[in-house]
């Protein structure tokens, strides 16, 4: 029984849950809980906020489970719902907030500290690059560096072609670098 | 070859992707052993690219996990106990009822202990308020949703005892002539529970043929079915016939009719 439920996939779990077999967001959580997590984590540069915000994706996912529709691609979904949730949570802290980066700060709030030291500085100067970047290069990067998801995939999610997203993601690499190799010299 | 900036960062990225053709990736090679600032920035976009690459997944809290089971474990809670009445109001309405309940309860027992007997007055002068301010909330014409209210009170009012006529009409009128499906829909429910009663029957049987939506059609035809009334075949059959029927309906009917021949 379990085994026959690990290999289901994502889109008939996420069926089963629409048709009222809530038990099966669990495996769905297992599956996907970590990656959402790690997206908003970079988005948020917050990872206690990250997590509340992980909460509210699966949240929706179960409460408006019947807006899935059939056929549709569940990662692409939940990465859609993660989008939207990590949006309406900057809306409202766009009034509250003045927008200053503390990149300082910021290094040591996302680090586990696990790394080499060398691979370690070189993590928080990534992460300070990375708070440096608009919000939309951020995105870009964190989905298809950090989380490896195909342009393909990423184009469609944000609904423009694989040419646009392939520029976009080769354009903030190198803003990135920019910022990356000026924090450095600090 | 003058290739402009953007177009140099680009092959590199690719290149340090593995991505290139044998072409381009040769060309790249050449660029590197030649330009010095093409190299310098090879090695600092190779730099940041593989610190990416090696840069651990996070680990969320084992919060994260009890916090999604708990919430969980409380939506199939609610998804148990969720009927026809489930929005919060209802809650409230219940416990109005409730306390409705107990108090024609506790008015039974004074009366049978021939005790005070201005307080049973009292008593059922509250159970006949609250029964009057039902049936009122049932003609609310501005809001379904006290409508609804209206038809959950006496609903669950009634359920001890044999509902009277008024009661019984208001719901009928209510079956059959309310603007919105969800207030019909209750109606039905609340008459279901008094299929005993003849009167209760026939309106029924006759309201199947007045109803237009379909959700309405489904409700009604399970409720004939399940109080076993074989006068509805007829109306089944005519449904089964009518062309402006959906297909499920007419599915449903279908089921009926050989469920009570």
């Amino acid at each position: 029984m379990t085994k026959s439920i690990d290999l289901m996939s994502d889109e008939s779990l996420m069926e089963a849950v629409k048709n009222g077999n809530l038990q099966q967001a669990s495996m769905l959580f297992d599956r996907y809980n970590k990656r959402i997590f790690n997206f908003l984590a970079r988005m948020t540069k917050d990872r206690e906020l990250a997590e509340d915000l992980t909460q509210n994706v699966f949240l929706r996912i179960i409460r408006y489970r019947n807006s899935y529709r059939e056929g549709m691609r569940f990662q692409s979904w939940i990465y859609q719902v993660a989008r939207n949730v990590f949006s309406d949570h900057y809306q409202a802290a766009k009034n509250k907030t003045s927008g200053f980066v503390d990149v300082e700060k910021i290094g040591e709030m996302m680090m586990d500290t696990q790394d080499s030291r060398e691979q370690e500085e070189r993590e928080k100067l990534l992460e300070k690059s990375l708070a440096l970047l608009s919000d939309e290069q951020r995105e870009l990067l964190v989905l298809t560096r950090f989380q490896r998801m195909k342009y393909e995939e990423v184009a469609m999610l944000m609904d423009t072609t694989v040419a646009n997203i392939k520029v976009k993601v080769h354009r903030a690499i190198q803003k990135l670098r920019e910022h990356y190799f000026q924090l450095e010299r600090i | 070859m003058n290739m402009d900036q953007e177009r140099l960062n680009s092959m590199i990225i690719d290149y340090i992707d593995g991505k290139l053709n044998t072409v381009d990736k040769q060309f790249i090679e050449q660029e590197l052993v030649n330009n010095a600032d093409a190299y310098k920035l090879y090695e600092q976009l190779r730099e940041v690219m593989h610190t990416i690459e090696k840069a651990e997944q996070l680990e969320p809290s084992a919060k994260l996990k009890e916090k999604f089971d708990d919430f969980l474990q409380s939506e199939i809670g609610q998804q148990k106990t969720k009927t026809v009445f489930f929005t919060p109001v209802w809650y409230r309405v219940a416990a109005a009822v409730a306390l409705l309940v107990v108090g024609g309860g506790v008015g039974y027992w004074i009366s049978q202990q021939n005790r005070n007997k201005q307080e049973i007055l009292a008593l059922q002068m509250e159970i006949e308020t609250v029964r009057r301010l039902a049936l009122a909330q049932m003609n609310n014409d501005e809001s379904a949703s006290q409508r609804m209210l209206g038809i959950m009170a006496v609903y669950e009012s009634v359920q001890t005892n044999k509902p009277d006529d008024e009661i019984v009409d208001a719901l009928v009128t209510t079956m059959n002539t309310d603007g919105n499906s969800n207030v019909r829909l209750a109606a039905i429910e609340a008459l279901s529970k008094f299929t005993e009663e003849e009167k209760v029957r026939k309106a029924l049987v006759q309201s199947l043929s007045a109803q237009r939506d379909p959700v309405v059609q489904i409700a009604l035809i399970h409720v004939l079915v399940q109080m076993k009334e074989k006068e509805a075949i007829k109306s089944f059959k005519l449904i089964v016939e009518d062309e402006q029927v959906l297909p499920a309906v007419k599915d449903e009917a279908h089921v009926g009719i050989f469920k009570l021949s």
